[in-house]
This record gives structure tokens, C-alpha cells and sequence, in this order.
């Protein structure tokens, strides 16, 4: 939460603080500071020289609204037009809507207790009741492909600390290995599941797509304590060179769904973006699947800047 | 004045009112503009989006026997408060664990205006999902059973949405296209431009196609052509966990092969499938969809 509130986040947030204050006749500070994520010396700035000067013409004791702050109680009176809360709009009704069916949808979380998914559920038949007739099944979400059998054991590792002995499948080298590892956090990103974990076989911090883990078994070894790096594994290496591309308007997509470290968009809607490319192979599959719709502006070495027709004359030499 | 307490002012003078009212009246009630004409109307202007940008409902009419017109404001109390969800706290809290435990892009959840959540639970992000205000839109007219616009593939559509799917790093919109007259599936990162809401849908919700079961040659209107496709020994296994069972992919021993026959209705689906083999795999028949490889990487060389 950043310590400086926009004058429209704080709009948005006295809008919800002053009804719900006024329900509870009062309320401490700190409730109201942890309910709204509304940082405690902006929260009562805004209370004492914004909201006590709010009212209706002309203006007059009884047509403004009443703050009081005493012993970290706030209590809030005569704010008739603010009463209720301000509805939810379609947007921030989807976000919740989504949200919650991800969080369904992650099965291993549920544990398939249906007493742990159950006030999820109802808050959920009372979100959809309000939001359209067709809202329940508006919105579907999968963080993952991976199974329960090999999440909820993982998940239990992290918790517990333990050392897995793990199957798996090798992306493009066609090839089951087993390892020992140790779990350091489970995630989805993307919509597939990953686990984060020292690799005793490579020796390194190693980011493992779930779906490709084919078995999974608790060794009931304690892991070794070493410092984590899970932000090291998604951000692109240091030393990875970058390369700039110019992508037409069909493309975009590609900003969207790799990580970009700058990007800007013409008035003609064509973008710029600049990536880190940790596989010679990545950019190939992505250039000769862009085709025309995209262009290398700039490339580092040691990677080719003929790397487009490079590979695409590779692929033609098995047609001829 | 300070913008939030005029803004604020601004509000309260807007819903306590039971008629409409200038923007001239609103100036003299509620203070805090400027006096000069000009800097009062872009001041207004300003204060009028930023209004709208929250989400409260503005209303503007010409007021009655003004002539010239001259447009009035207001907002009605039915319209500036939702309905009243009356959440149990362990409900608001679920709804606030979902929120933390999920990351979506941008834009807020709005669980302040339900009344916020004690922050007693402390989870820590496990996943993250791509959203944006294209699938706001989408998602609140699937809710309310309307219709929307987009252009998709450079064709405009009009398209009643039913379902909103992720599935594999994508979100998926199944609904009734209303000029093809029949079911489609889209991906959402494909629509170019904004989503543009339309008026109410007509065709009964239908069962939305499950976006895990297709492919990306399957996503699409062509006329199917089943192409035969070969790769290389080592990238067998991999090719058979993409196809899952739709293609005859084993030999009389039941051993996977590397050659495949599978079918296409979309072929710059395919043509990208293809692609991410690299030197690794090879178009065998149709010759068509053959030359279409050849032409496509000849254009890059």
C-alpha cells in the first residue's frame, strides 16, 4: 500500500468509511485504518479539515457533517447523503467475481472442505445476486492445470518445510528425471502452476511447471536452510540480452503476455517493447510466429541480428 | 478549498437535491471555484469526470422552461447506493482472502464499499491473473445478459456473452455471435480496441463451449482440412501431450509416432503450432498447407 493516497482513492474510500462509521456509531482509528487501507495520519487529516467542513448550503452547524475524534474513536453524525455506501460498478464487480472464482477454482486451497470453501460460496451467491441474473456462471477461472495429487502434497512441503523427491518431465528434451528438491513457495502465474524450489540435481534455485511434475513423494527430510530468491526466478537474468521489437496493432498481444521492460504505443497504435530473451529458441518460435506483424529495431549480442531469417531458413531446408 | 472537500461538497449538493440544478447554482452553493467564467467551466468539467470516473452516477438534463436549455444536474440516492449485499464478516472475509491470494492487473476490487475487511487474515499471494477493462466489461455483461461490440480478427461483431473463461495463460468469451447466427469462442487478447456495451441479449444463454477442449487450429470459421504433420522422434511425446487424444497418433505396437493427422479450422492457429517446433517438425499433406509454410517463411528470410 503506498503511503500517499490519490484525492480520487480517497474520495473513494471516505465514501465507504463514512456510512459504514455511522452504521457502527463509531469506531476506533486503527479498525478503520486496517478495513480501508487508509494510512492513519491521512485517515484523520481527512477526517478533521476535509469531512468536517463537508455539508450542503448554506452551510450552517446543522446542514454539515459532524466528525468527532476522541480517545482514537472516531464518531461520525449528520452525514445523511452518505448514508450508503456508493454501489459497486460493473468493473469492480468483475474483479470480485473473478477473484473469487479463482480462488474456487484453486482446488487444492478448498481442500474440497466444503466448510472451508463455504463463506466463499455464500459471499459469492449474495455477489452474484447483485451483480445480474446470469452472474454465477459469468466467470471461470483455472490458475493451473495440475492436479490435486501433486498440489496438495507440494503445498504440505512448503508448509512443513520438507524435502520431495519429484518426477519430471523435461520440456523439449523429452525426458522423466527424478530430483530431490526443496519447496520453497507454490504460485500460479499465467495459468499454470509452479513451484518454486533448491534443485539438489542442478544445484541452483529452479522454477518447475507443476503439470510437468508426474509424481511427487515426501521424503521427510527437513529442508536446508539457504536464502530464497524467489523474485530471481521470473525476472529476467541480468546478463540476458534484450531485444526491441516494433509490433503492429495484431500483435499486442505480445506485450501482454511476456514480461516487456519498456513499452510505448505510436499514434498509429503500433508498439515498442523491449524484452529480455533467456532462449535463442523463444525468440525464433515468437519471431517466425509474428511473422510480417512484428520486427527486431534492436538486438544484442551475441544474438544474430539475421536470427529471423536464420531460423526461418532452417525450417525451409526441411522443405526442399 | 482542498479538490477532495469540494468534490466531496459537490457530491452531497448533487444528492440532496430533489431537482435539477446548473452548474451556475452549483458554483453559488457550493463554493470553492473559481470566480472567472472560464476557469470555473474547466474546473467543472474536471470535477464532473472525476465524479464519473468513481462510478457515481451522474445525471444531466436540460432543466425545465430553461431556454436556451441549459443542462441541469443531479443524483438520484436509488441510483449512488447499491443494493445492500448484507454480508456475514466471515463471507466479507473470504471475499477479501480471494482478493489477496489473487492477483488481477489494474483497477480495484471495490470491497471497501462493502464495508472493508478486518486484515486478520495474512495470505500471501499464490497466483496472478491478467485483467483488464476489456474483461470488466465483458464479465458485467455476461452478468446482466447484454449484448456487446469489438472488432475481432478486423470484422466487427455483436456478440451476446455468456461465459468468460481463463484457461492456460488465456481468457476465453463463449457466446452468441448475432451476424453468424450461431455459437463462437474468442480469445479476448485478440479483440482490438474497446469492448463496447450494447442493448439486451436475445438468444437464451446456451452452454458455453469449454475453452480446455480446443485448440488453437480448431478456433475458427475455415472450411476443416486435415493436414498429416511429421516431427522428430525426440519431440514425439511432447507433440502427443499437446494433442491430447484428438489426433491417430500411434503405431500398430501402440508406440507414440512422430507423424500425426489432425484437423483444421483455423490455419494461423495452426500455422503458429506448427512454427514453435521450429526445424523440428514438417507439414506432409495437405500440399496447400505446405506451400502456406513455405510462402509465410519465405516472406521472412
Amino acid at each position: 500500500m503506498s503511503p500517499r493516497l490519490t484525492a480520487a482513492e480517497r474520495m473513494t474510500r471516505l465514501l465507504a468509511v463514512i456510512p459504514w462509521v455511522v452504521q457502527q456509531q463509531g469506531a476506533p482509528i486503527d479498525e478503520i485504518v486496517a478495513r480501508f487501507d487508509y494510512p492513519r495520519s491521512q485517515l484523520v487529516e481527512d477526517l478533521t479539515g476535509v469531512v468536517f467542513f463537508v455539508g450542503v448550503h448554506p452551510f450552517t452547524p446543522d446542514s454539515m457533517i459532524e466528525v468527532d475524534i476522541s480517545d482514537d474513536e472516531v464518531q461520525i453524525s449528520y452525514a445523511d447523503w452518505f448514508s450508503r455506501p456508493l454501489r459497486l460498478t460493473g468493473s469492480e464487480g468483475a474483479r470480485l467475481l473473478t477473484a473469487a472464482h479463482s480462488l474456487l477454482g484453486d482446488q487444492s486451497w478448498a481442500g474440497g472442505d466444503d466448510e472451508e470453501a463455504g463463506p466463499l460460496l455464500r459471499a459469492l451467491t449474495k455477489l452474484s445476486m447483485a451483480l445480474g441474473e446470469a452472474a454465477e456462471g459469468a466467470v471461470e477461472v483455472r490458475l493451473g492445470d495440475a492436479g490435486r495429487e501433486t498440489l496438495v502434497p507440494l503445498r504440505s512441503a512448503v508448509s512443513r518445510q520438507e524435502q520431495v523427491d519429484i518426477e519430471y518431465y523435461t520440456y523439449g528434451r523429452d525426458e522423466l528425471t527424478q530430483r530431490i528438491v526443496e519447496p520453497s513457495r507454490v504460485f500460479s502465474d499465467n495459468g499454470n502452476w509452479y513451484l518454486d524450489a533448491w534443485c539438489q540435481r542442478a544445484g541452483a534455485q529452479r522454477v518447475f511447471r507443476v503439470d510437468r511434475i508426474r509424481s511427487v513423494r515426501l521424503t521427510g527430510d527437513v529442508v536446508e536452510q539457504r536464502p530464497t530468491d524467489p523474485a530471481g526466478t521470473f525476472t529476467p537474468g541480468e546478463n540476458d540480452p534484450r531485444v526491441v521489437l516494433r509490433l503492429h496493432p495484431d500483435s499486442a498481444w505480445v506485450a501482454e503476455q511476456y514480461p516487456t521492460e519498456s513499452a510505448k504505443t505510436d499514434e498509429a497504435s503500433y508498439s515498442t517493447v523491449s524484452m529480455a530473451v533467456s532462449s535463442v529458441g523463444w525468440l525464433e518460435r515468437l519471431m517466425l510466429r509474428l511473422g510480417p506483424s512484428a520486427e527486431i529495431v534492436a538486438i544484442d549480442a551475441p544474438l544474430s541480428p539475421d536470427l529471423v531469417s536464420e531460423a526461418a531458413n532452417r525450417v525451409l531446408e526441411r522443405y526442399r | 478549498m482542498d479538490k477532495l472537500e469540494r468534490l466531496l461538497n459537490l457530491t452531497a449538493a448533487l444528492l440532496d437535491t430533489d431537482r435539477f440544478l446548473s452548474a451556475e447554482e452549483l458554483r453559488r452553493r457550493i463554493g470553492g471555484y473559481p470566480q472567472a467564467k472560464a476557469s470555473f467551466r474547466r474546473t467543472f468539467e474536471r470535477d464532473k469526470e472525476d465524479l464519473r470516473n468513481m462510478g457515481i452516477p451522474l445525471r444531466v438534463e436540460s432543466i425545465a422552461g430553461s431556454d436556451p436549455p441549459i443542462d441541469g444536474y443531479r443524483i438520484l440516492r436509488s441510483e449512488y447506493a447499491g443494493r445492500d449485499l448484507r454480508l456475514e464478516p466471515d463471507e466479507l472475509a473470504a471475499l477479501h482472502l480471494a482478493t489477496s491470494i489473487v492477483r488481477l492487473d489494474g483497477g480495484e476490487t471495490g470491497l471497501h464499499k462493502l464495508g472493508g475487511a478486518s486484515s486478520s487474515v495474512e495470505a500471501a499471494e499464490v497466483g496472478h491473473v491478467p485483467f483488464n477493462d476489456n474483461l470488466a466489461t465483458l464479465i458485467a455483461a455476461a452478468a446482466e445478459r447484454r449484448a456487446v461490440g469489438f472488432s475481432y480478427g478486423g470484422v466487427a461483431r455483436q456478440v451476446e456473452p455468456w461465459r468468460l473463461s481463463f484457461s492456460r495463460g488465456h481468457w476465453y468469451l463463449a457466446g452468441w455471435d448475432r451476424r453468424r447466427d450461431d455459437q463462437r469462442l474468442y480469445r479476448t487478447d485478440r479483440i482490438s480496441g474497446a469492448v463496447e456495451p450494447l442493448d439486451g441479449a436475445v438468444q437464451p444463454l446456451g452452454t458455453p463451449t469449454d475453452p480446455t477442449r480446443l485448440k488453437g487450429w480448431e478456433l475458427g470459421d475455415e472450411r476443416p482440412v486435415t493436414v498429416r504433420v511429421a516431427v522428430d522422434e525426440d519431440q514425439a511425446a511432447y507433440l502427443h501431450h499437446l494433442l491430447g487424444e484428438d489426433a491417430e497418433p500411434h503405431d500398430e505396437t501402440g508406440t507414440p509416432t512422430g507423424v500425426v493427422t489432425f484437423e483444421v479450422r483455423n490455419r494461423e492457429g495452426f500455422r503458429s503450432f506448427i512454427l514453435t517446433f521450429l526445424e523440428h517438425a514438417e507439414v506432409l499433406a495437405p500440399q496447400q498447407a505446405r506451400d502456406d509454410i513455405v510462402d509465410w517463411l519465405e516472406a521472412l528470410t
